[in-house]
């Protein structure tokens, strides 16, 4: 399979090794999941997922389509709200706080854990209005001067900034793929979150726009908690410092990217990243 | 021989053909061992029928176009007919007797001068008849054994039904379009001749609208003409008053339905909003005239109006309003419905409400087929006929208070060409003025409507 070449040099990006070999000591976690499950229907689609995510560190999910991988991304904020038959059962903490209690408010909590989906999906709007949209609604600038530098703030750290500033009034929907999804990151960057998730952000990108997209990940490490699915186990050895492997709905393994791929403790995961299956 | 015996006859051999050359085609195979010829059997069966039944119609069709005209040249050339009179209605009522008697449809005549004549008529049309009916089984024949020599193993016999099936739909398709093309031609000629006693000018910019069929003839005046007011009545009641009604409330429900509706409550409200576009239109019409307009009247009384009409144009609009709210919330129901839901994820996902998704996002992403929905109800409201027949009033007025009666373009048709003046009066043409006026206007909405729902489509796809 495709995976083969992956094992021979896993942690061959050189920040994540530094970052490995220092082995700082970290806080608390921003987000801890502790015996998640959650259903569609009679349907479990996950069971009993305990996972801490951190600022320090990018997370990646992986595992075999219909693992439940982007099943569980999405409860991180409650994006399966939207889907009516699905249910979240077990206990998800943002900064300590249960998101799924019932005094939370889910606006304000997309808000603090924004997402980034498959496909770039940039309003019909222009470039500047797809990055204001957020900070307007909820009321994050005070005036226009205010709003502009949110925009060129999203833009510069979502390295769009020299691409577009000449054109900020052109519809987000004429970039290109990858600028499309570079527009989407900084568009969930401008309301300031604490946590991105990112839903195979790279799938529908070519290598180039790829390459980007994981270097702006990396360069957003540690301000913002990030979680990546991704079906490439090249992408999540190359971003990632922790990497969650997914069967069937089940949490596997979760541990130190770097152990992961070159001393997994389970043999599934063996198996599944030297593309025995999958 | 009768027309229908005819068509038994060419049908009979049309099936005599089929069957013929489909067990020819099926000796093809026996003497192939079996193996497969070009095309099924039944294919070549009806390539022969259409050889056989095609051309006979054709030659049916024009021969029944003719015949008449030689027979007749054959009865003028008779003895008999000298004594005819030259000109006239007496003639023309001899020949038709005698012609009558002839074929069996009258037993005697009425004019005895015109017993002379029957004779000749019989001769001729057994005559013709024979005549018809050799060439017509001449032509069956020779159709059939064209195709029939044509039947081998390797002949192609699809590809020919095929082409003649294609030919059948492109002329099904092809009558809607010519007989549009008709409408529009009858429409020009009359407006032309319309324009012939009254200017354009005088038409399209006057402010007084009384066309009198008594004394109109064909020298009407121009001054009476002026349809700038039925113009304004059509515009205020079924653009201003109508829309005021269906874009709020179709919008609204479109997007409870779109939205916030739970699916058990969708699937029985969206048929039940949609039963409203299959109400006649009459019967809206009745409960203006009869419910609304006196209603409305009432309320306006008490509200210190003086001698408020009892044919409103408020009346009229407020009803339309309620009949196109289907067409408004169906076309943007569709839009909001196409928009990927990846944007709406997009928005929910930045925190915002699902009100700031649909107000933000949803909606100026499928504005412009929302934009085409309300265009395509315009031109229909402003088309729509059988409410304001019976609740606007036949008085045109240039007003811009709803409660006056006001008359429009499609009321003034009716009136015009049900009224007693003769066809080629000026009030008569003046309607077919109007209807095309009221063509060029709905025809430009429906096109403009339908490129923008193109675009629309393509741009999400």
């Amino acid at each position: 399979m495709v995976m083969s070449e992956t094992t021979d040099s896993p942690i061959a990006n050189p920040v994540n090794k530094s970052l490995e070999n220092e082995n700082i000591a970290h806080g608390e976690p921003k987000m801890r999941a502790r015996g998640v499950d959650v259903y569609y229907g009679d349907k479990k689609a996950i069971d009993g997922v305990d996972i801490d995510v951190y600022t320090e560190y990018v997370t990646a999910f992986i595992g075999p389509s219909g693992c439940g991988k982007s099943t569980f991304l999405r409860a991180l904020n409650r994006m399966n709200d939207t889907i009516p038959s699905a249910r979240v059962t077990g206990t998800i903490e943002l900064d300590g706080e249960d998101i799924y209690a019932s005094g939370m408010d889910v606006v304000q909590l997309r808000a603090r854990v924004g997402m980034v989906f498959q496909k770039p999906n940039p309003f019909p709007k222009s470039i500047y209005d797809n990055i204001a949209y957020g900070p307007k609604i909820h009321g994050l600038a005070e005036s226009k001067p205010d709003l502009d530098e949110i925009v060129e703030k999203s833009l510069r750290r979502a390295g769009l900034w020299e691409e577009v500033k000449d054109r900020l009034a052109d519809s987000g929907t004429a970039l290109s793929g990858g600028q499309q999804q570079r527009l989407c990151i900084a568009r969930a960057i401008a309301v300031d979150p604490e946590v991105i998730l990112m839903d195979e952000p790279c799938s529908a990108l070519d290598p180039i726009a790829t390459a980007k997209i994981e270097e702006l990940i990396d360069e957003l490490r540690g301000r913002y908690g990030i979680v990546i699915v991704t079906h490439s186990m090249q992408q999540a050895a190359r971003v990632s410092q922790r990497t969650a492997f997914f069967h069937l709905g089940h949490l596997v393994e979760y541990g130190h990217t770097s152990d992961i791929f070159t001393n997994p403790a389970e043999q599934r995961t063996q198996d599944y990243i030297t593309g025995r299956y999958g | 021989m009768s027309a229908s015996t005819l068509i038994l006859l060419v049908l009979g051999l049309g099936l005599a053909g089929w069957l013929a050359a489909r067990s020819r085609a099926a000796m093809f195979r026996r003497a192939n061992d079996g193996r497969r010829i070009a095309s099924l059997p039944v294919y070549h069966g009806w390539y022969a029928a259409l050889w056989i039944v095609i051309p006979t119609l054709l030659f049916a069709l024009l021969w029944s176009a003719i015949s008449d005209q030689l027979v007749m040249q054959q009865v003028l050339a008779s003895p008999a007919a000298a004594e005819l009179p030259s000109f006239g209605i007496q003639r023309q009522t001899w020949l038709a007797e005698a012609r009558a008697v002839a074929t069996g449809a009258a037993s005697g005549v009425f004019n005895p001068e015109a017993e002379g004549l029957v004779e000749p008529f019989r001769e001729a049309l057994t005559r013709y008849n024979i005549i018809g009916l050799v060439v017509t089984l001449l032509i069956a024949l020779a159709g059939g054994a064209w195709a029939f020599l044509r039947l081998k193993p390797d002949f192609r016999a699809h590809t020919r039904v095929e082409r003649t099936v294609l030919a059948t739909l492109l002329i099904a398709s092809l009558v809607a379009i010519l007989t549009t093309l008709g409408i529009v031609a009858s429409l020009v000629f009359e407006t032309i001749r319309f324009f012939g006693m009254v200017n354009p000018i005088d038409f399209l910019f006057g402010i007084h609208w009384s066309p009198n069929p008594m004394t109109d003839g064909s020298n009407p005046d121009p001054e009476r003409y002026g349809a700038v007011p039925l113009f304004w009545g059509t515009f205020f009641i079924g653009v201003v008053i109508a829309m005021i009604v269906a874009i709020p409330l179709g919008m609204m429900s479109a997007i409870y339905l779109n939205q916030y509706a739970a699916p058990r409550v969708r699937t029985w409200l969206k048929p039940a909003l949609e039963i409203l576009a299959g109400v006649p239109t009459v019967v809206y019409g009745y409960f203006a005239a009869l419910t609304i307009a006196p209603a409305i009247r009432d309320i306006a009384l008490k509200l210190g109006v003086e001698n408020p009409s009892s044919e409103s144009a408020l009346a009229a609009g407020l009803v339309m309003g309620v009949m196109i709210i289907p067409f408004v919330s169906s076309m943007a129901d569709d839009s909001i419905a196409a928009v990927p839901q990846a944007m709406k994820d997009g928005s929910l996902a930045m925190g915002a409400t699902q009100n700031e998704t649909i107000k933000r996002v949803l909606v100026p992403a499928a504005l412009p087929g929302i934009v085409a929905g309300i265009m395509l109800a315009i031109s229909r409201a402003i088309g729509e006929t059988m409410i304001v027949v019976m609740a606007a009033s036949a008085t045109a007025r240039l007003s811009a208070n709803p409660l006056e009666a006001m008359t429009t373009v499609t009321y003034q048709i009716v009136a015009n060409l049900t009224g007693e003046a003769s066809m080629d009066s000026a009030s008569t043409l003046a309607a077919f003025a109007l209807g095309f006026v009221l063509f060029l206007v709905t025809l430009v909405l429906n096109i403009i409507a339908l490129r923008i729902v193109k675009r629309f489509r393509e741009a999400y796809e």
